[in-house]
């Protein structure tokens, strides 16, 4: 079965690398997918880049009007009436009127007639038949909703069409006497489901069969856009990742020193700091440079506006405007609650598309998370880091920490293994004086100083002082190969300290909320009596 | 207004009017056979003759199923007297029909 499996592509961005190729040729797929799910969506994109790519396609809906399929494709830019009139597509109303009145049986033999003999005509290669369940609604009895099954996929196999079958699922957890019927006809499933997390919606895609094919396993994020169906795999992150390239400079002759002569080019570096240490200013420094050596940098920002961003660097000696202006840096700015990860990732997307930059920056990771929580935050990182290291570009992240040592905080939001370079950015009070240290947590394929070095963040830039002798001592040959391998193993102690801190948290966090509505509770039953309690009145609580 | 009036003229004179059908049928499967046959026999019993059946097979002529909207067959489309009407299936359900077509049933109070 594995042999000469045809696909066809459905020129969806995304879905063609899950499904390896594309839908079985001249066989049949089944979506599955509620309200919401976006499927007649993807059954008409299909239809209608297939039409462009020269096959024709036709389109059996049971539930919306012609003119409503029309209009809501035209919102997406896809001009269906002229496909039409080239006969490169057919829409057809197969929604029963609602006063037909019934008597006695009767089948859906019209409906094959009309698409056999408009294929005929048009030598469609495509048909998506849209809520089928609808139109078996018709039929009382299960018998019959099986033979019309039958009538159906017996023409579909003939006929040599690639099919799209949509289906809804059964509301509520009910269960649907159709739906082995629809997992049975399709050679390949695909569910799709629209759900709503901390107020941000979220969108998903699974395909759950596919007949003598390889496909994604995962469950896929997709995003409506406003040109149509976008998703990305997230398994086939690391397969087309660019090697790491040259050495380039940080724009700060001595971290270059300490980094062996830089950042590496099509490296992901990470600046993890507390509020203060000057990480946006690190990042701005390297990007003035790059720009000032004509390379283009988008600069994603979730925290503050372009010109804020622009006015606070700029007190550090960063000028940012003039690349700006010149085309070299382009600003995305917007807050992460703004909309959902998905919708992030498609206009970084676009963004890069667009400026074809070497480097692209995130200022800050540790916002993504208001974007619908850890897990759309990491999505959103996991595919935005992909997209740029399958074009090689450097990227630079930069990681907010709330407490000094906390280094499950360092690695980002479950991304570490995507993460080239760490520097991380402390500061410490001795002597009434604050002092700023800068240390390289790790580098992959270049050698680097593992010393922290002191730095300040002047009107004219980030100075790095000279070597800092507070921990550690200065390491060379044998010494620093032998604190590799204590590195390595510090952090692997680390990623276990990161999970078990992780566990912790989450039971810290139920028991502060058992102890609030414990709380909550006694001040119900003692009412106003809670803030003046007589000295019997503790009596029973202590 | 017009063709009411003269409707109700003629249901007065006791002359049925005339019916026009088009019946949409899928070749000699069993449910058009059938229906064909209800069809004649009420045509010939109820109506009095005083219908035209226009009878068109979907597999041969699938741009009129598109043109009316025909997705199940066998349907019945009572094109006149109005308003026009749907009726789709093998009209077993003989009650129904003789309704849709706006008649009583038998031995109803019909005059």
């Amino acid at each position: 079965m594995r042999v000469n499996l045809e696909k066809v592509p459905t020129h969806i961005r995304g879905l063609d690398d899950i499904l390896e190729g594309g839908l079985p040729r001249g066989r049949t797929t089944v979506i599955n997918g509620g309200a919401g799910s976006g499927k007649t969506l993807l059954a008409m994109e299909f239809l209608y880049r297939g039409a462009l790519a020269g096959e024709p396609g036709i389109f059996i809906s049971f539930e919306e009007s012609t003119e409503q399929l029309r209009q809501n494709a035209a919102a997406l830019g896809w001009d269906l009436p002229a496909l039409e009139q080239e006969n490169r597509l057919f829409l057809l109303d197969g929604r029963i009127k609602s006063d037909t009145l019934i008597s006695g049986k009767f089948s859906l033999k019209g409906l094959l007639a009309i698409a056999a003999g408009k294929s005929r005509e048009m030598g469609a290669k495509r048909i998506v038949i849209d809520a089928l369940e609808v139109a078996l609604r018709l039929f009382d009895e299960p018998r019959q909703v099986r033979s019309e099954i039958h009538l159906l996929n017996d023409w579909l196999q003939q006929a040599g069409l690639s099919v799209i079958l949509t289906v809804r699922p059964p509301s509520r957890g009910g269960v649907s006497i159709y739906e082995d019927f629809f997992e049975s006809m399709g050679d390949c499933v695909i569910v799709m489901d629209a759900r709503v997390a901390d107020q941000i919606s979220t969108r998903r895609l699974r395909v759950v069969k596919y007949r003598g094919s390889g496909f994604g396993r995962n469950e896929y994020p997709y995003v409506i856009t406003n040109n149509g169906i976008h998703t990305a795999p997230i398994s086939t992150v690391g397969l087309r990742h660019k090697p790491l390239g040259e050495k380039i400079t940080t724009g700060i002759p001595r971290l270059d020193e300490v980094l062996d002569g830089g950042y590496r080019r099509a490296s992901c570096v990470l600046f993890a700091g507390m509020p203060g240490t000057g990480k946006t200013i690190l990042c701005s420094t390297f990007v003035a440079a790059a720009c000032s050596r004509g390379e283009r940098t988008l600069y994603i920002s979730f925290e503050e506006s372009e010109a804020a961003l622009v006015e606070n660097v700029l007190s550090a000696g960063v000028a940012l405007r003039p690349h700006i202006e010149s085309g070299h840096l382009r600003l995305l700015a917007s807050f992460p609650e703004a909309m959902g990860a998905e919708e992030h990732y498609s206009r970084a997307l676009e963004a890069i598309e667009e400026l074809s930059p070497a480097h692209v920056v995130v200022d800050a990771i540790s916002a993504c998370e208001r974007m619908g929580g850890k897990q759309a935050a990491f999505e959103y990182l996991m595919r935005l880091l992909n997209a740029c290291k399958e074009r090689g570009i450097t990227v630079l992240l930069v990681n907010q920490t709330i407490r000094k040592d906390d280094f499950s905080e360092i690695s980002g939001i479950g991304i570490s293994s995507m993460v080239d370079t760490v520097v991380r950015l402390t500061y410490k009070e001795d002597y009434g004086e604050i002092t700023r240290l800068l240390h390289i947590l790790k580098s992959r394929g270049s050698r680097h100083s593992n010393q922290k070095r002191e730095y300040v963040i002047t009107d004219d830039a980030i100075q790095i002082r000279d070597l800092y002798f507070g921990e550690g001592e200065v390491l060379t040959g044998a010494a620093r190969q032998v604190q590799e391998a204590k590195d390595l193993a510090e952090a692997q102690r680390l990623d276990y300290d990161i999970q078990t801190k992780e566990l912790e948290l989450k039971q810290l966090h139920l028991i502060r909320e058992q102890m609030n509505s414990g709380f909550a509770a006694r001040t119900a039953i003692r009412g106003g009596k809670a803030f003046r309690r007589r000295p019997d009145d503790s009596g029973g609580e202590r | 207004m017009k063709p009411n009036k003269a409707q109700s003229a003629q249901e007065k004179s006791g002359a049925p009017p005339l019916y026009r059908l088009r019946l949409f049928i899928a070749g000699d499967e069993p449910n058009s056979a059938q229906t064909k046959v209800v069809l004649t026999r009420l045509c010939d019993k109820r109506l009095r003759g005083r219908c035209e059946i226009q009878i068109v097979d979907v597999f041969e002529d699938y741009q009129a199923a598109i043109d009316y909207g025909v997705s199940v067959v066998p349907a019945l489309i009572v094109e006149s007297p109005p308003p026009v009407r749907t009726i789709v299936g093998s009209l077993s359900d003989e009650d129904k029909a003789l309704a849709a077509l706006g008649l009583a049933k038998e031995g109803g109070h019909e005059r």
